[in-house]
This record gives structure tokens, sequence and C-alpha cells, in this order.
């Protein structure tokens, strides 16, 4: 990891590389949000055939949009500005490690930053519905339950970055794994030549697979996974019963 | 020891495993009786897949830290 020791001996701090990941996930993030802004705002309302770009990125944010009003109703259709950033950076960041840098994911603190903020999410909508009944749930059903529900308060918290946390690191470790014994083989077959090309002539051939099951299959799946269960979390503090979704619930 | 405890840890996985076939067969079922449903069907199979995971993937970490930690 050459860059990351020398952006370390830059900054003269201790970052770990994962944090340094995570800062150029954003950068990426960041990179293409201002493409995307200033092609949309020299483009022309009146074209008659819009570029593929735009048609493109049109789909993507509808096709977020209806996701998000599916899951949790009409009323919530601002929310999908926090989906769509959620899904950017939890994908991004798993297929991080696709470049040879350490993905993000597999710093505790990364996912668990992310649990805190659907958590704080999740406390601040309830408040903002129920006012002072809120804290009706730390006594329900009866005030004996105070200790229970104040430990169980944390488990959405807990479960959703130790699902992507444990996800990553267990991708991680088994490609580390892969790669090390594949070395070995390698290193057997090859002995003749130089020590350091020995090692790496097998592993391409085998491990693209499992990158592309542990990092963009397994990737894709948990940052699906963990934007519902935000959206799932957030929605039921303050549900939507609107007519309208209870017309079309009796329709189907 | 250390590997002692990281394999019964592991042992975790069986649990998930079973729950997993429960999914697949029921979502199969499912997808016999109503073929329209086929692809809401197996989008939900996955996630429900997905979100089982979650326990063998505790067990996976557990083991690992008995491993490398322990």
């Amino acid at each position: 990891m050459k860059l990351e020791d020398a952006i370390k001996n830059m900054f003269k701090f201790d970052i770990p590389g994962e944090i340094i990941s995570s800062f150029l996930v954003m950068f990426i993030i960041a990179i293409i949000c201002f493409v995307i802004y200033f092609k949309f705002k020299n483009a022309d309302p009146y074209e008659e055939k819009p570029s593929k770009f735009i048609v493109t990125i049109s789909f993507i944010v509808q096709t977020v949009k209806s996701f998000t009003t599916d899951l949790m109703g009409k009323k919530w259709e601002k929310f999908s500005g926090y989906a769509l950033c959620l899904f950017a950076y939890v994908f991004l960041a798993f297929i991080f490690s696709l470049t040879g840098l350490p993905s993000p994911m597999t710093y505790l603190g990364v996912p668990l930053s992310l649990g805190l903020c659907t958590f704080v999410l999740i406390h601040v909508t309830a408040m903002k519905a129920n006012k002072l009944g809120y804290f009706k749930r730390y006594i329900d059903p009866v005030p004996i339950f105070l200790p229970i529900n104040l430990l169980s308060m944390w488990s959405p918290l807990l479960s959703l970055s130790l699902r992507l946390f444990g996800n990553a690191l267990s991708g991680f470790v088994l490609m580390t794994i892969v790669y090390y014994a594949l070395g070995n083989v390698s290193t057997m077959i090859f002995g003749f030549l130089n020590s350091g090309i020995s090692q790496v002539i097998i592993p391409p051939f085998i491990t693209p697979i499992l990158h592309a099951y542990f990092d963009l299959f397994s990737g894709m799946i948990q940052t699906l996974v963990f934007t519902m269960l935000t959206m799932i979390f957030v929605s039921q503090e303050d549900p939507d019963e609107s007519e309208e979704e209870l017309l079309t619930l009796n329709k189907n | 020891m250390n590997f002692l405890a990281a394999g019964i840890a592991i042992l975790g996985g069986a649990g998930c495993a079973i729950g997993e076939g429960l999914i697949c067969s029921k979502a199969i079922e499912g997808m016999a009786r109503n073929p329209e449903m086929y692809s809401k069907l197996r989008t939900s199979m996955i996630l429900g897949c997905a979100l089982d995971e979650t326990t063998s993937i505790y067990a996976l970490l557990i083991g690992i830290l008995c491993i490398f930690l322990g």
C-alpha cells in the first residue's frame, strides 16, 4: 500500500488506510455529483432527444423514487435523496476493495457510523411523530420492562452495522486466505522462476470469480438490504396512512 | 484450543442453513403455484436469504476473532 504510506507521511497522522479509502469514495461520489449537476444545468430542456447520460441518470433517480414510495408511502418521497446517497456510498465502499486498497467496510468505525445515522434518524422521526408519547415506548407494556426496552433500543444499530462489517470482513479474510494458498501453489509449480513472479502466475485466473461473488454480488445484496432496512425502520415510526394507499391495497 | 473454539462457533451456521433451506423451499412452492409472481418472489427470496445470513456471519466473525485474536 504505497499510496497509503505516502498520504500518511504527508499529513503526519496515523490514519487507518480504511478511512483514507472512505474519503476517496466520498471524493469520487462528489466528483460524479458535480459532473451530473453541470450536465443537467447545461442540458436543453426542449431538446427532442436527450443524451444517453441524462436519460440514464433520470432513470436511476426515478427508480429510487418509486422504490422509496413503494416501501415507505407517498409522504416519504423526500427520503429518496438519502436512499440514493446510501446506495452510492455503501456500494462503492464495498467494491472499493477491487482497486487493491482496503475497503472502508472492513473498519468497524465506518459501518458503525452508517448504523448510527439510521439510529438517529429512527429516534428523531419517532420524537417528531409522537412528541412526548415517544417516551412511552420505554415503559411498554409496564414500567418494569424499562431495562429490557433500554437494551433492545440498541439492537437495530448493532444488527445493521455488524451485518455490513461481517460481510465485508468475511469476504476480505477469505480472499486473503485464497490469495495466500494460491500463491503457495503457484510457487510450487513455477518455482524455477524468479520468486517475485512465480507467486502471481496462478491467482489471477481463479480469484476474479471469487471477487465477483464476495465484492460485487454480496456488496449489491448488502447495499439493498441496508437501505431497505433503514427505510423500513424509519417509516414504521411514522407510518403513512393516506387513503390512496389503502385504496390501491384493496384493488390488489 | 483457539481452533476448537472457532469450530464450535461456526456450528451456528447450521441453523442458518436450515433457515435458508426453508426460505428457498417456500419460495419455490409459491413460484410453482403462482408463476406470474416469479420475479417478485425471487427478489424477496434473495432479500430473505441475505437477512438470514446475518446469524451465520456473526458465527463466522466470532470464529475469525477466535483464530486471530484468541
